[in-house]
C-alpha cells in the first residue's frame, strides 16, 4: 500500500472536523447540508482506507451504501430546503423559529 | 415561721392578690369590653379583693420572724433551678398594700375621671394589668420572676402612658418611657447572670444572704450591683435616664398618679430595697448609687422651679424624691434601708395625693398650666385646694405630716456618713422642694387676674372627656379625702414601721451622727424658708410671680430645657446609632442580604434565558451540544 494508512485517517478526521465546522458554524441551509456531505465521504475515505488496510471488501460495500444515503439525504434535504425557503425567504436556520 | 396565717390560706391569699387582676383583665378584654360600667366593675372588684389580702396578709405576719417562701419548680436546666412563687416578708406585703391601695384608690376616681372616654373599657383592662404585674414583681422571689413582671409593668405603662393615642406627642411619650426604661432592663438583665452563674440561682433570699467572702470575688459583686442599679435607674428615672418621666405625663391623669409617683418609678426603688444586703456588699456601688440619687434629686429639683404644667412639676419633683430614697439606701445599714422604704411608703400617699388633686383641676378646666389654672379660680374647688396644699406641705416635710417624719429619718441618717457634701445636698434638696411646692401653691391659690368670665370658660372647654357632674365629682374627691387622712396619720406610724422592717433590736438604737443636734432645726428651717421665698415671689400680694431662677434667662432656660440632657440623647442617638450603627445595618442590608437574595433571582432568570436559548429550535445548537457530548463520550470509552 503507497500511502499509509494512518495518512488515510487523517485525511478521514480532518475532512471530518471541517464536515463539523461548516455544519456548526455556516448560517446556510445549503452549507450545512454540504457540511454533513463532507462529513459522510470522511467517514466514507476512512472505510476505503481500512478496506485496502485488512483486504477486506465490506468496506468498499459500506462505503457503497453510504453514498447512495447521501444522494437521498441530498435528494430529501434540498427539497426541505426549497420549501422551507419558499415559506420564509431565508437560507437563515435561525429565522425557522416559528415552534418557540 | 408562720404566725396567724396557715400556709395553704397564706397560699390563696397570695395567689387571689395577684391573679385576680390578671382574670379581670381578661374578661374585660374578651367579655365585657362594650359594657363600660360592667368593666369598671369587674376591675375595681379585682382589685378590691387584691386589697383585702394585702391587708390580711400584712395583718397575719405582722411582726413575724422570717421570710416566708412559696414556690413550686419553674424552670430547671441542669444546676440551675428557678423556682415561681410567692416571697412573703415586711417588705413585700407592705410594698403590696402601698400599691394595692393606690391602685384601688385611683381606681375609684377614674371612674369619675375617665367617664364618658370611649376608650374606658380599655383603660380599665390596662388598669387591671398593671396592678397584676405590680403584686407579681412585689411578691417576686426570684429575681429573675421579678424581671418577667418588671418588663409587664413596663409594658402596662407603655400602654397606659400612650393612652390617648390619638394624641401623637402621647404616643411618643410612651414610646420614649418604653426605650429609654428597656435601656436600664438590659443593664439590669446583665446584672442578674452574675449571680445566676456564682449561685446556680437567682432567689432574692440566696442573694441577700450571701455571704461576703464567697464565691463572687468584689470587682464581680460590684459589676452586677452596677448593672442591676441600671434597671433602678431606668425604671425610677434617676440620673441620666431621667427625661422620660416628665413627657409621661401625657397619660390620664390617674394614670400619672399611679405609675409615675407611687408604684411603677417606686419600683425601682423597691428592687434596690429587696435587693438591700447584696447591694450592701459592694462599698464602691453603694458611692456610686448615693452620687446618682444626689444628682437626680438635685437636677430635678431645678428642673422643678421653671415648669409651667403643674403634672410636669410633680414629676420632676417625684423624680428628686426618689433620689432621696436612692440616696438614703445607698447610705447603707439598717438606718438606710428603713429611711428609704418609709420615704417610699409615706411617698406613695402624698404624691398620688398630689396628682389626684391636679387630675381633679385639669378635669374641670381642662388645662395643665398652673397660671391658667389659677386664673380660672381653682381655689373653689375647696376639697382639692385643701389637699393639695396638704400634699404639697407634706412633699417638703413640714410637720406633722407624713413627708416630715420619713424626711427628718433621712436626713439623720445621712449624717452617718463621714463625707458633710451629701448630707449638705440633701439639706439643698430640702430647700428646693419647699420652694416648688409652695410655688405651686401660692400660684393656685392667689390668682392675679380678677375673676372675669371664668365659668364661661370651663363650660365650654370641656369636651375631651365628655360630661362631668356631681357625682363625677363625688367619685373624684372620695380618695382625695382617704389619701389626705393617710397623709396626715403615717408620720405617727414611724416607730411601728420601723418594728415591721428592721426588728426591734435595730429599731431601738439610736444613730451616732455627727449633726444630730442641730439638724432638726435646720431641716425644718429650710423648708419653711423655702416656702417663704416661694411665698414672697409668688403669695404676697404684689409679687410678680416670677421666680428668681426666671430672673436669670439662661438658668432659667437651662433649667427649662432640662440641662440639655435631651439634646445630649438626640445627639447620640444622631451620631451613635443613627450614623454609626444604622448606617452599618443599612449597608449589611443593601449589599450583604439583599445582594445575596437579588443575586439567586437574577441567577435563576439568567439561567433560564441562558437554558431558553437552546429551545430556540437552532439545529445547529443542537448539533453543537450533540457532537459535544459524542466527544466527550469517546474521551470516556477511548481513553
Amino acid at each position: 500500500m503507497i500511502v499509509p494508512f494512518s495518512h488515510v485517517l487523517v485525511l478521514a478526521g480532518m475532512l471530518f472536523v471541517l464536515g463539523i465546522v461548516c455544519t456548526v458554524a455556516r448560517r446556510n441551509l445549503i452549507m450545512i447540508v454540504l457540511g454533513v456531505e463532507i462529513m459522510l465521504n470522511a467517514a466514507s475515505i476512512a472505510f476505503v482506507g481500512a478496506a485496502s488496510r485488512w483486504h477486506n471488501l465490506e468496506g468498499q460495500a459500506f462505503v457503497l451504501f453510504v453514498l447512495a444515503i447521501a444522494a437521498t439525504e441530498v435528494s430529501v434535504g434540498l427539497a426541505i430546503i426549497v420549501y422551507a425557503f419558499r415559506r420564509t425567504g431565508s437560507f437563515d436556520p435561525s429565522a425557522y423559529n416559528r415552534l418557540k | 415561721m408562720t404566725t396567724g396565717l396557715t400556709h395553704s390560706a397564706t397560699a390563696t391569699a397570695a395567689l387571689l392578690a395577684t391573679l385576680s387582676p390578671f382574670v379581670a383583665f381578661l374578661v374585660i378584654l374578651i367579655v365585657t369590653r362594650s359594657r363600660q360600667q360592667l368593666s369598671a366593675t369587674v376591675s375595681l372588684g379585682a382589685v378590691g379583693l387584691s386589697f383585702v389580702c394585702a391587708v390580711l396578709l400584712l395583718a397575719g405576719y405582722w411582726g413575724m420572724e422570717g421570710a416566708v417562701r412559696l414556690t413550686v419548680p419553674w424552670l430547671s436546666a441542669g444546676a440551675y433551678a428557678i423556682p415561681f412563687g410567692f416571697l412573703l416578708d415586711p417588705l413585700s406585703l407592705l410594698m403590696l398594700v402601698i400599691v394595692t391601695t393606690i391602685s384601688l384608690l385611683v381606681q375609684v376616681y377614674s371612674l369619675g375621671y375617665m367617664a364618658g372616654d370611649s376608650g374606658f373599657s380599655r383603660y380599665y383592662a390596662f388598669m387591671s394589668l398593671f396592678v397584676f404585674s405590680m403584686t407579681n414583681l412585689t411578691l417576686a422571689p426570684t429575681l429573675l420572676q421579678l424581671y418577667v413582671f418588671w418588663e409587664l409593668v413596663g409594658l402596662s405603662s407603655y400602654l397606659l402612658i400612650g393612652f390617648w393615642y390619638e394624641k401623637f406627642s402621647a404616643t411618643q411619650a410612651g414610646k420614649k418611657a418604653f426605650v429609654m426604661t428597656r435601656a436600664g432592663d438590659v443593664a439590669f438583665f446583665l446584672g442578674m447572670l452574675v449571680p445566676l452563674l456564682h449561685l446556680g440561682n437567682v432567689g432574692i433570699v440566696d442573694m441577700n444572704s450571701l455571704h461576703p467572702a464567697t464565691s463572687i470575688s468584689p470587682g464581680m459583686l460590684t459589676l452586677s450591683a452596677v448593672l442591676i442599679f441600671g434597671g433602678i435607674v431606668g425604671k425610677s428615672a434617676q440620673f441620666p435616664l431621667m427625661t422620660w418621666l416628665p413627657d409621661a405625663m401625657e397619660g390620664p391623669t390617674p394614670v400619672s398618679a399611679l405609675l409615675h409617683s407611687a408604684t411603677m418609678v417606686a419600683a425601682g426603688v423597691y428592687l434596690f430595697a429587696r435587693l438591700f444586703p447584696y447591694f450592701s456588699l459592694s462599698p464602691t456601688a453603694m458611692t456610686l448609687f448615693l452620687f446618682i440619687g444626689t444628682l437626680s434629686m438635685l437636677l430635678a429639683s431645678t428642673m422643678a422651679m421653671v415648669d409651667r404644667d403643674i403634672k410636669k412639676v410633680w414629676a420632676y419633683s417625684t423624680i428628686s424624691q426618689l433620689g432621696f430614697m436612692i440616696m438614703a439606701l445607698a447610705s447603707g445599714g439598717p438606718g438606710g434601708y428603713f429611711s428609704g422604704v418609709y420615704h417610699l411608703t409615706t411617698h406613695a400617699g402624698f404624691k398620688a395625693l398630689l396628682f389626684l388633686c391636679s387630675g381633679v383641676f385639669i378635669h374641670h378646666f381642662q388645662t395643665n398650666d398652673m397660671f391658667e389654672l389659677s386664673e380660672k379660680q381653682c381655689r373653689h374647688l375647696k376639697v382639692p385646694t385643701v389637699a393639695i396644699v396638704l400634699a404639697a406641705a407634706a412633699l417638703s416635710g413640714l410637720p406633722p405630716l407624713s413627708g416630715y417624719f420619713s424626711k427628718e429619718a433621712i436626713l439623720k441618717q445621712l449624717t452617718v456618713l463621714p463625707n458633710p457634701i451629701w448630707l449638705t445636698a440633701a439639706l439643698l434638696g430640702v430647700f428646693l422642694t419647699a420652694y416648688y411646692s409652695f410655688r405651686v401653691v401660692f400660684v393656685l391659690c392667689f390668682p392675679r387676674k380678677p375673676e372675669a368670665d371664668s365659668e364661661e370658660q370651663t363650660v365650654k372647654g370641656d369636651t375631651a372627656h365628655g360630661g362631668h357632674g356631681e357625682a363625677s365629682y363625688g367619685l373624684m374627691v372620695w380618695p382625695l379625702v382617704i389619701l389626705a387622712g393617710i397623709t396626715l396619720l403615717l408620720g405617727f406610724g414611724e416607730h411601728a414601721l420601723k418594728v415591721l422592717l428592721v426588728g426591734h433590736q435595730d429599731a431601738r438604737g439610736s444613730l451616732e451622727g455627727w449633726a444630730v443636734d442641730w439638724l432638726p432645726v435646720a431641716a425644718l428651717g429650710l423648708a419653711i424658708s423655702g416656702a417663704g421665698v416661694a411665698w414672697v415671689e409668688f403669695g404676697h400680694k404684689k409679687a410678680k410671680q416670677v421666680g428668681f431662677v426666671e430672673e436669670e434667662p439662661r438658668l432659667a432656660a437651662l433649667f427649662r430645657e432640662r440641662w440639655y440632657l435631651d439634646h445630649l440623647y438626640r445627639i447620640l442617638v444622631e451620631r451613635g446609632i443613627d450614623k454609626g450603627i444604622s448606617t452599618l445595618f443599612y449597608r449589611n442590608d443593601n449589599l450583604v442580604i439583599d445582594g445575596s437574595i437579588d443575586g439567586m433571582g437574577k441567577g435563576t432568570v439568567e439561567g433560564g434565558r441562558f437554558v431558553a436559548r437552546l429551545h430556540l429550535g437552532m439545529i445547529q445548537h443542537r448539533l453543537v451540544v450533540t457532537l459535544a457530548v459524542l466527544a466527550f463520550l469517546s474521551l470516556y470509552f477511548f481513553f
